[in-house]
């Protein structure tokens, strides 16, 4: 009797377990779920296109600024707001003369914290 | 989220549970006869997952043969098939046989266990278990490098429906059959803790199948309650426990759970005389081949350590036990369980490593400084001190009780002998693996001996003359294995979740895949600054060695044969001539690195753009 006793309770004790573990695994595979991060990324990276996207998952609506460079000169500086785990999706209108032969840098700040990606076209 | 648990939950049972059940009832009936030989409840409802696991893997070595699909409906069709042929076995065997059967009834008492045996039991499976939830919480989203390379595997099959060709011998097929089945059942994703809970699943196990062995080994139900604390508490997180189920180092879990398993049906065989113990543990010998080479590998040393001692205690009779031990394996069973395992190996499927060239690079001299042997306190800091002290006490104290003629003795001592020699002296064994792989096994009989140990003790304490002296060395003794053997459990409740730098990776390499031309573009990673790097490719699956990597450091540098060190080149130096010449070499023109790291030094490389950047994660174009 005790030894179907302990393999019931073993039983029962690996179900919870998997449960505990399977939960924390789903809640936590997640961009968002008790994180705080931000990306940004150009959208179409295998051509010149210059748009670019920015995600917020820094766990609440968050206001982000962005300044884009042609060379060293600034032509952008905006704010946008983005919702909790949404993406912004930016499509930056310039002179295509004034870019070719340039370095395009597109900095995105996030209190204090700056994150930048660049192309040469 | 709970449909998925649930469907999890129950295709578990289904794959791990039911087939064993079904093969054991077929096998020994409902009431535990075998042509003399005697199984408990306790040892079947623990052999069941070992035996589901190499059925499983079975059945779904034939469907492929066969060339059917692997898709969830077969499966489930397959598994239902094997259940109601083993039910019909059952039938034609036992049937009319009912009254017999009751009068047939396990008597033996090894594994019918006090309240206060059961209370313990019961408490060191709560430990057990509770420490290593504890500390999965913190490490079970899927990240591990050895996991993500399995995992490939296993997406493959799924993706699929056949067996993937390896092209090399690092990868067996058993390990990645049954996360496959598991998932085509329940649908539950190779990039969740499915991976994880099974191994976990066989990790608990694996305390039960120690538990097994040992009862039949000495007979004694002390020592088989005192294994589940020895097993299961002691060093629970260190290798190849916890750590090795987070680490996905699947093979060895497997192993850690099926070496006992043949090892106990080995020992019934010979002890008992029993043909069908012998035709079983031929069975669980092919499962292993099918599953882990190393633990095969160990499996056949840790047996022939075993026998030759017995029959160097032996010698006089030594003919006379090796024609007995013959007549066992030379009967219909084991000689019909031989034909079918070498029909399996030769014509159903090959494991990758059976080749020439595989087996001569693990025998020999050790060639490598890894290869080479563990010292003294490297096998204490593999296997932890106290588990040490108490395997050396075990083993004094089985040679002070040796007797010749009891094979018990020979497997407490043959197997440790054996496992020290191939941790410690491998050269002398002519054996050429990495000896830290070899020290993850000798937590098995160093749990037999501990356990024989502690029980022994407390039965010369009982007795002794000197209760003083006595009682100072047990609770000195006591105290320095529990403060020793679960010190290594303070990791699980200190330990920081990586969870957003996993999440991290996992969305740049979501972003490439999404973005890149596989056919066009060519990716480099860096696996040395970047968590849970190895399941990039997952992404992709467009091969096992897409993106390429740059790996930890010290693998550039091989004194028996020249390394490619592009993929170091690359990240490390990428505007020297050799990073350039790389470059050109290799058509890389994305490279992914940790932002804090080399992140800042690509943003000074003018050849580069920057189309990524994260917290964590950069990602460069070559222009």
């Amino acid at each position: 009797m005790s030894s179907k006793i302990i393999i019931i309770a073993a039983a029962i004790l690996i179900i919870a377990s998997f449960s505990v573990l399977f939960v924390i695994d789903a809640k936590n595979h997640n961009y968002d779920y008790n994180k705080a991060w931000s990306v940004v990324y150009f959208e179409k990276p295998r051509d010149n296109s210059l748009d670019f996207a920015i995600e917020n998952h820094e766990g609440a609506q968050a206001e982000y600024g962005y300044r884009i460079f042609v060379g060293d000169n600034k032509v952008i500086d905006e704010q946008v707001e983005i919702d909790a785990g949404a993406t912004q999706k930016i499509s930056p209108v310039l002179d295509s003369e004034k870019l070719k032969g340039n370095k395009i840098l597109i900095d995105v700040n996030y209190k204090g914290t700056d994150y930048k990606i660049y192309k040469s076209l | 989220m709970f449909i998925s648990l649930l469907k999890l939950i129950l295709t578990i049972p289904f794959l791990l549970v039911l087939p064993g059940a079904l093969f054991q009832l077929a096998i020994f009936g409902w009431k535990s006869v075998s042509g003399g030989g005697k199984i408990s409840f306790f040892e079947k409802a623990v052999l069941t997952v070992p035996f589901s696991l190499i059925i499983v893997d079975l059945i779904v070595l034939l469907l492929n043969k066969m060339n059917i699909l692997l898709k969830g409906p077969v499966l489930v069709g397959a598994v239902l098939i094997f259940c109601l042929v083993c039910f019909a076995v059952y039938q034609l065997r036992f049937g009319k046989k009912k009254s017999k059967k009751e009068e047939a009834d396990e008597t033996d008492s090894t594994f019918d266990f006090s309240t206060w045996q059961a209370i313990f039991i019961l408490l060191a499976l709560v430990l057990a278990i509770f420490i290593r939830t504890a500390y999965l919480s913190d490490t079970v989203i899927p990240s591990a490098t050895d996991l993500g390379h399995h995992m490939y595997w296993v997406q493959t099959i799924i993706n699929t429906g056949h067996l993937p060709n390896y092209g090399v011998p690092d990868f067996i097929i058993g390990e990645h059959m049954i996360f496959a089945a598991v998932n085509l059942i329940s649908g539950a994703g190779v990039m969740t803790a499915m991976p994880a809970l099974l191994l976990l699943f066989f990790n608990i196990t694996g305390i039960f199948t120690i538990a097994i062995l040992l009862g039949r080994v000495f007979g004694s139900n002390k020592i088989v309650t005192m294994s589940f604390f020895v097993a299961g508490s002691l060093y629970a997180i260190n290798p190849p426990q916890g750590r090795y189920v987070s680490g996905g180092v699947v093979g060895n879990i497997m192993g850690d759970m099926l070496i006992p398993v043949a090892l106990y049906f080995l020992y019934r065989a010979l002890f008992e005389k029993n043909r069908i113990f012998a035709g079983l543990f031929l069975f669980f010998f092919v499962g292993l081949l099918y599953t882990h080479h190393l633990s095969a590998f160990v499996l056949i040393f840790s047996i022939a350590g075993i026998l030759l001692l017995y029959l160097l205690l032996n010698i006089k009779n030594a003919l006379r036990i090796v024609g007995d031990w013959l007549k066992i394996f030379l009967k219909p069973f084991p000689l019909a369980v031989i034909f079918l395992g070498v029909i399996f190996l030769l014509f159903v499927f090959i494991p990758s490593y059976f080749n020439a060239a595989a087996v001569s690079q693990a025998t020999g001299e050790p060639m490598k400084a890894t290869r080479v042997g563990l010292s003294l306190s490297q096998i204490e800091g593999s296997v932890g001190s106290a588990q040490l002290i108490l395997g050396a006490l075990g083993f004094l104290l089985a040679l002070l009780a040796l007797k010749t003629k009891e094979l018990k003795y020979s497997v407490a001592l043959g197997w440790f002998l054996i496992l020290f020699a191939m941790a410690w002296k491998p050269g002398w064994l002519y054996v050429n693996i990495p000896s830290d792989r070899v020290g993850n096994y000798f937590f098995l009989p160093l749990t037999l001996l501990s356990s024989f140990a502690l029980v022994r003790y407390f039965e010369l304490f009982a007795s002794a003359t000197s209760r003083f002296f006595s009682t100072i060395f047990l609770f000195t003794l006591l105290f320095f294995v529990i403060t020793s053997g679960l010190s290594d459990s303070a990791e699980a409740f200190k330990a920081k979740n990586q969870f957003q730098g996993v999440m991290e990776t996992f969305h740049s390499a979501a972003y490439l895949a999404a973005t890149v031309d596989t056919n066009k573009d060519i990716i480099l990673k860096d696996h040395v600054n970047i968590y849970g790097d190895s399941w990039y490719k997952l992404f992709f699956m467009k091969d096992y060695k897409y993106p390429l990597s740059r790996g930890v450091l010290t693998r550039y540098v091989d004194p028996t044969k020249p390394r490619e060190t592009c993929t170091r080149d690359m990240i490390s130096d990428p505007e020297s001539d050799a990073g350039k010449a790389c470059f050109t070499d290799t058509g890389v023109n994305y490279v992914v690195v940790n932002a804090q790291i080399e992140g800042n030094s690509f943003e000074k490389y003018p050849d580069f753009s920057k189309v990524y950047g994260s917290d964590y994660i950069s990602v460069f174009k070559k222009d």
